[in-house]
């Protein structure tokens, strides 16, 4: 049983993530230690088992990248190696371009301003990966799916972007 | 996790960090990027006529070993060959940076950063 089928759900990326954290709660409940305080230390151990997958999938699920990738898993695509090197040229001097600009924003005349504009540009560069990501998760083709792979290496920098760009935020709020 | 002295020090002083004109055909340009961890690593090489590198110079947005990595890169291969260049290894990178299990794929990224370079060079020549 995969992680959808645990929680009852299509096996396919778009979900609603408010049902989930619904289905969750339900789920836990009926394994919930109370319920097998007087159980054998067996059927303890299964429950404790299956609270552990259920929180496992609750934490794939909610998070789209994530469950992207264990889609993708479940689907056989084979992902390249999470060290393996990412060699895109045009993507990574973007990438460069996007680094250069945060370190410029503790420089503004305006940090607000330019914290506001950095956010901005992540989205939407972050939104479109993730919108064709979407579509060709959809669509389910060997093809497809290795683009949908593609993509969300990509998607994966620019967490990363945004982990930076909220650490730059707070140390300047702190100062 | 502890840093190696040699990280550290690499880290706290880089050498050659910088960049070269991309368009110049002297100019070889190798980006790498590891998406577990987000690091971006450019190395760039001036290439004399013989095929000897004259000049290197690194940018690198990620942790201190990714820095250290690319900062001793640039250290070797200034004055070799790139065939010699593009023999350095991974390995030797991290033995001599005393990088720990965890952080070995910096060190691989260094090396993928030579030999994109390398071939970046030759796509220039043809």
């Amino acid at each position: 049983m995969n992680y959808f089928e645990l929680f009852g759900l299509d096996t396919s990326f778009n979900l609603d993530t408010r049902n989930l954290s619904e289905t969750y709660q339900k789920l836990q409940k009926a394994v919930h230690p109370d319920r097998f305080a007087h159980a054998s230390s067996q059927e303890q151990l299964i429950a404790v088992q299956k609270s552990a997958m259920i929180n496992d999938a609750n934490q794939t699920l909610k998070k789209p990248l994530k469950r992207a990738e264990y889609l993708l898993e479940i689907r056989n695509t084979v992902m390249p190696n999470e060290q393996a090197s990412f060699s895109d040229n045009s993507f990574l001097m973007r990438q460069m371009e996007l680094r250069e600009m945060l370190e410029e924003v503790k420089y503004a005349d305006d940090v607000y301003t330019a914290i506001f504009e950095a956010t901005q540009i992540l989205d939407q560069e972050y939104e479109l990966l993730f919108s064709s990501m979407q579509i060709q998760l959809g669509e389910n083709t060997q093809e497809s799916n290795l683009s949908a792979c593609d993509n969300l290496r990509k998607l994966k920098f620019y967490e990363k972007l945004h982990i930076e760009l909220d650490r730059l935020e707070e140390q300047l709020l702190d100062d | 996790m502890a840093y190696s002295e040699k990280v550290i020090d690499h880290y706290e002083n880089p050498r050659n960090v910088g960049s070269m004109d991309k368009n110049d055909p002297s100019v070889a340009t190798g980006m790498v990027g590891a998406p577990a961890c987000g690091d971006v690593m450019k190395l760039q090489l001036k290439i004399s006529k013989d095929g000897i590198i004259e000049d290197a110079k690194f940018k690198t947005y990620g942790c201190g070993s990714a820095i250290a990595s690319s900062s001793l890169v640039t250290e070797w291969v200034k004055g070799k060959s790139i065939e010699e260049a593009g023999k350095i290894k991974n390995t030797a990178i991290a033995e001599e940076l005393a990088l720990p299990p965890v952080k070995i794929h910096c060190s691989i990224l260094a090396e993928d950063a030579i030999k994109a370079a390398i071939a970046d060079y030759r796509s220039k020549q043809n």
